[in-house]
């Protein structure tokens, strides 16, 4: 009797417009997520260079030829400098305001608006604003330098190829550290007033409380806002790209910057996609561990 | 909310997301494409240029009134950013019915691709009459015309301010040579012009760099754009490179910083003396006021005085456009008398055709006029995506960017040969310039 039940529901209205929604959703996703990734992974294997697709497979010619490139190698130690430093940084410094913020200041709000609000700039407004900031003749860091008698802080900044790319990395710490913030702020505010109560109780207070009950248990906000940065420090483009261009010479080359050049300006097809299959393993190496913890808690 | 309410709200809710999208596609669907619309893409932005662009535009209209002229300008010089945007519209065939491109090498990934429809008949006996070969044939691929030439900009010019000069008695007819050129830079520094080299960003670095090597010869440029140049010992090579090094002791130590508008401006303020630029720099002096021989002038790059090199814009038709009677027309108006002295005059260029009225040109472009007549020899811009494969063009941009920061001769002489010699397959262009 229950069975027959099951079985006449299947063919409801409700069913098979669920189904026939969910099925576009498959196909769309399908085809520009995973069929493009995968046809990205067959150029890289061809010899595609103009404006002609070629799909000619040579094999892993242009994986080969990425380990001799010294652009490439760059970028990647770019990449990962800029993952070391800026990862690590922006959390601290958003853990730091979250703690700040939960001091239970007066007018939160407005200074949880001000810590967020970098972040919801486009980055392509973020990009030139820096840039005219850095500017080494006209913008306002050397400017104000000037003015308050620290001449010799004077700096090209971006422009100056040994500390271009911490130039880059600072602007990026401004931008995100407000959203690690809410991220932060979100996982103190989820935990039970009772924990920090009884740990008030048993005498625990400032650094000790933070140290012993709230960061133990944020670790999954911490997780999150982990792998968020991650990525993005590994596929960012539009910042660096208004900002720097990946210059002087490859200072603040990335691989995505490195891909776009390849790919768009001089037209080796192939040779961009492999730079992008490279990417794209490398965030699946970050992101696949995370998806893999998530179900597992759950 | 009562139940009737929300239901009411629900039904309104629903009849407008319907009806936005019922009118838009109505208005997608009867909508013919824009039947009377032009859509070009140019990176002309700065002051001088969009002005020029805009008389341009405005002769199109005399002929076509009813013709919407659609502009997608993208700020960039020397296209580096545009060309970026371009190749994947052409690819996705979404071409716009014409867009600025340089003559010569930067057209090839289109005409390899067939994506260039030949243009032979818009090349009539008159147009072939008025222009000269050598620009008639940077546009042509295989025997066939794919472009019409807009203008003709010269690259080996050397921008100067005329006080700063006159003040501390430099003649620039004297300096034809890089060692006079560097002890006037010394007389300057003497006499207080912290850098008398103005220069900008990466790419104008980079154009700076073609003409150290055109000024060491014409045979070592066409072997350098031929891509024979395989020797990071090569000594003319290093000769360049060795030029470049001591030009830099004179240059604004925030070149990276500045855009290539600027480093011009720095002249017109008096900041600086000297500014190796192309001669599209005229229309910043131009909307500024200043008077060519009076305020400021210029001198052929020391050691290329024999020589007109070229950066050629011009536009083409691409196949399958929305519009192709509108781009062809566009086309003529690019290649026609009336085009080329509405937009030349005021770009700082000169025509590609020789039948130019000279009386509408300013002074520097009527004594670029006798120049280009007088030249013996004519060089295609590397730099400016003629001479050599747009690769080569990237990687060249990327090192000369590290090279004015670090001034490493040898690893940026190492770095430029090997890849020609990587490359090697794309210097399909066999160049002879004597």
């Amino acid at each position: 009797m229950k069975r027959k039940r099951i079985s006449r529901k299947i063919f409801t209205k409700d069913r098979i417009i669920i189904q026939f929604i969910f099925l576009i959703s498959v196909l769309l996703v399908g085809y520009f997520v995973y069929i493009s990734i995968g046809w990205n992974v067959v150029v890289s294997l061809s010899d595609w260079e103009g404006l002609v697709p070629s799909y000619n497979i040579v094999g892993f010619d242009q994986y080969i030829n990425l380990l001799g490139d010294p652009v490439f190698l760059t970028s990647l130690m770019n990449n990962i400098l800029l993952m070391l430093i800026f990862v690590p940084c922006t959390l601290f410094l958003g853990l730091f305001l979250a703690i700040l913020l939960d001091q239970k200041v007066r007018k939160e709000a407005v200074f949880r608006t001000i810590y967020l609000l970098p972040f919801t700039l486009s980055f392509v407004v973020t990009g030139f604003l820096w840039r005219w900031m850095y500017n080494p003749s006209m913008g306002v860091i050397n400017t104000l330098l000037e003015i308050t008698g620290l001449e010799f802080l004077k700096s090209g900044w971006i422009t100056d190829p040994n500390i271009a790319l911490f130039c880059v990395i600072v602007s990026l710490i401004w931008q995100f550290a407000g959203y690690a913030m809410l991220i932060f702020l979100a996982g103190i505010r989820s935990i039970p007033e009772s924990h920090i109560m009884a740990a008030e109780v048993d005498g625990a207070s400032g650094f000790q409380l933070y140290k012993r009950v709230i960061i133990p248990q944020i670790k999954a906000s911490t997780f999150t806002a982990f792998v968020v940065l991650m990525v993005f420090a590994l596929k960012a483009f539009d910042f660096i790209y208004i900002l720097t261009g990946g210059g002087p010479g490859y200072a603040t080359e990335i691989l995505p910057l490195t891909m776009y050049k390849e790919t768009f300006a001089m037209t080796h097809f192939a040779y961009g996609s492999a730079i992008a299959t490279v990417l794209f393993l490398l965030v699946m190496a970050i992101v696949v561990p995370y998806l893999y913890s998530t179900y597992r808690r759950k | 909310m009562e139940p009737r309410i929300k239901m009411a709200l629900a039904i309104i809710l629903t009849a407008i997301i319907v009806g936005g999208i019922g009118i838009g596609v109505t208005v997608i669907v009867l909508t013919p494409p824009e039947a009377d619309a032009l859509e070009i893409y140019h990176w002309w932005t700065s002051g001088g240029e969009k002005a020029a662009v805009d008389a341009l535009i405005a002769v199109f209209q005399t002929e076509y009134p009813d013709v919407t002229v659609i502009q997608s300008p993208v700020t960039g010089g020397a296209g580096y950013t545009m060309m970026g945007i371009i190749k994947p519209l052409v690819l996705a065939g979404e071409a716009p019915d014409a867009f600025q491109m340089h003559a010569g090498y930067e057209g090839k990934p289109y005409f390899d691709a067939d994506l260039l429809e030949s243009i032979d008949h818009i090349w009539d006996e008159d147009l072939k009459a008025a222009v000269p070969d050598v620009v008639e044939s940077m546009n042509m691929f295989n025997g066939h015309y794919y472009s019409v030439p807009v203008n003709i900009h010269r690259v080996n010019v050397v921008w100067y301010n005329k006080d700063l000069l006159d003040d501390n008695g430099i003649d620039p007819a004297t300096l034809t040579t890089w060692s006079k050129f560097f002890a006037a830079c010394d007389t300057l520094k003497l006499a207080g012009v912290t850098n008398p080299v103005q220069m900008g960003e990466t790419w104008t670095a980079a154009h700076t760099f073609e003409q150290f090597i055109a000024s060491v010869g014409i045979d070592f440029y066409e072997d350098w754009i031929n891509g024979e140049v395989t020797s990071a010992t090569d000594t003319k090579l290093l000769e360049a490179f060795g030029y470049f090094e001591t030009y830099m002791s004179y240059v604004n130590p925030d070149h990276a910083a500045l855009t290539w508008d600027d480093a011009t401006k720095r002249l017109i303020t008096g900041d600086g003396a000297f500014n190796i630029m192309g001669d599209w720099a005229n229309g910043e002096f131009f909307i500024a006021n200043k008077t060519y021989g009076v305020d400021y002038g210029t001198f052929a790059v020391p050691g290329t005085g024999a020589m007109y090199g070229l950066c050629i814009d011009c536009f083409q038709h691409p196949r399958g456009v929305s519009h192709p009677t509108n781009s062809e027309r566009w086309l003529k108006i690019v290649a026609s008398k009336a085009g080329q002295d509405a937009f030349n005059p005021i770009k700082g260029s000169i025509a590609a055709r020789t039948d130019a009225d000279t009386t509408k040109y300013g002074a520097y472009q009527k004594a670029a006029i006798i120049d280009f007549g007088a030249v013996t020899y004519m060089f295609p811009s590397v730099v400016h995506g003629s001479g050599a494969p747009e690769a080569f063009k990237v990687k060249l941009s990327a090192i000369i960017s590290s090279f004015v920061t670090n001034l490493d001769e040898s690893a940026a002489a190492s770095a430029l040969t090997s890849y020609t010699t990587q490359i090697s397959d794309e210097y399909t262009k066999v160049w002879s310039l004597d």
